[in-house]
């Protein structure tokens, strides 16, 4: 399992994913705290960390927690936010050929946008199978871990800090803030922009529809804005 | 229930991860597709912290102390790399206009 060439492709992924894996350590914190504040207690909050380990997709759907919606909608809302993995996953899927199916459903479950775009260019390069396999592993799994256990302190952290505090508001900052780099191109910020608009709209729509109206409209938007903007640059 | 809840939340992501990197190069879905999924996520995000920071008790009300906080938070997420700040510089706005607001 562990030959050389796993062991130096673990040690290359590692050592180039190190600097950026500290950006997860405020994330992992807040969903941990947004998660207590929510009103989980700790075991459910780790609970949902191990299960789910994914801050979009945990911080998206705390609010539907916590607002009492219908767990269909939840998924439905897990899915929309988890949709760039379709993509990630069929970009980087060449990296994994050799791979037994057992290994690429515990790859594929570890998969994070930081590892992604850390890895994908030399797991497309590089012919040795072992060594792919510990160059994505090993910056995953030190993924895996630093969400735990940051998690794990926002959550012991949460208890000690006053309700006033809105500590839950750390959630929509964290969400805003990963939008924030997707807003740069103007087809994103025009997704972003009719999906807020709408979900504002028709915040009135029972079991939080507008949501799923206000997604669906914001991809439509963007796709449409894409259209526009090329023809645009084209004539 | 609320396990129930989290387990497929995870399959909700464990799936779409696993999704190509298990099918292998056996399947790839068209191009329109993958173009338009790449919206999905700002759309997503967007639909999901617009209502919670610009309405107040049902009403649309766009001066409130939750956007200026999320106001500061964007503008050092714009400014600087440091991945504390936005936090920092959101709750401290947050807190600090309601503590002058009296609240």
């Amino acid at each position: 399992m562990f030959d050389s060439s796993f062991r130096l492709g673990a040690r290359e992924g590692f050592l180039s994913f190190l600097p950026l894996s500290i950006g997860l350590i405020p994330w992992a914190m807040v969903t941990g705290m947004a998660m207590i504040s929510t009103g989980l207690t700790p075991l459910q909050a780790m609970g949902m960390n191990v299960i789910v380990f994914a801050g979009t997709a945990q911080l998206g759907t705390l609010p539907l927690i916590a607002a009492g919606a219908p767990v269909w909608l939840m998924v439905v809302t897990a899915l929309a936010l988890n949709l760039r993995f379709v993509i990630f996953s069929a970009a980087i899927a060449e990296g994994f050929r050799g791979v037994g199916a057992p290994m690429r459903w515990y790859c594929g479950h570890l998969l994070t946008d930081g590892v992604f775009a850390n890895c994908m260019e030399k797991m497309l390069k590089v012919d040795d199978t072992r060594w792919r396999l510990g160059y994505f592993l090993a910056p995953s799994l030190w993924s895996w871990l630093l969400w735990q256990v940051f998690a794990l302190v926002g959550v012991l952290a949460a208890g000690s800090i006053p309700k006033n505090w809105s500590l839950e508001f750390m959630a929509s900052i964290a969400l805003l803030v990963l939008l924030v780099p997707m807003a740069k191109q103007r087809p994103m910020l025009v997704a972003a922009a009719v999906g807020g608009v709408t979900a504002v709209v028709l915040r009135g729509m029972p079991l939080r529809l507008g949501l799923i109206v206000g997604i669906v409209a914001g991809i439509c938007a963007g796709f449409a804005a894409e259209h526009w903007h090329g023809r645009k640059e084209a004539s | 229930m609320l396990w129930l809840t989290f387990i497929l939340i995870g399959l909700a992501t464990t799936l779409p991860r696993a999704s190509f990197i298990v099918l292998g190069s056996r399947v790839s879905l068209p191009p329109v597709v993958q173009r338009a999924l790449r919206y999905a996520p700002a759309a997503a995000l967007a639909a999901i912290v617009a209502p919670d920071v610009l309405v107040v008790a049902g009403d649309f009300t766009p001066l409130n102390p939750k956007l200026a906080g999320i106001i500061a938070a964007v503008a050092a997420a714009l400014l600087w790399r440091n991945p504390w700040l936005p936090f920092v510089a959101g709750m401290a706005v947050l807190l600090g206009l309601r503590a002058l607001a009296g609240g």
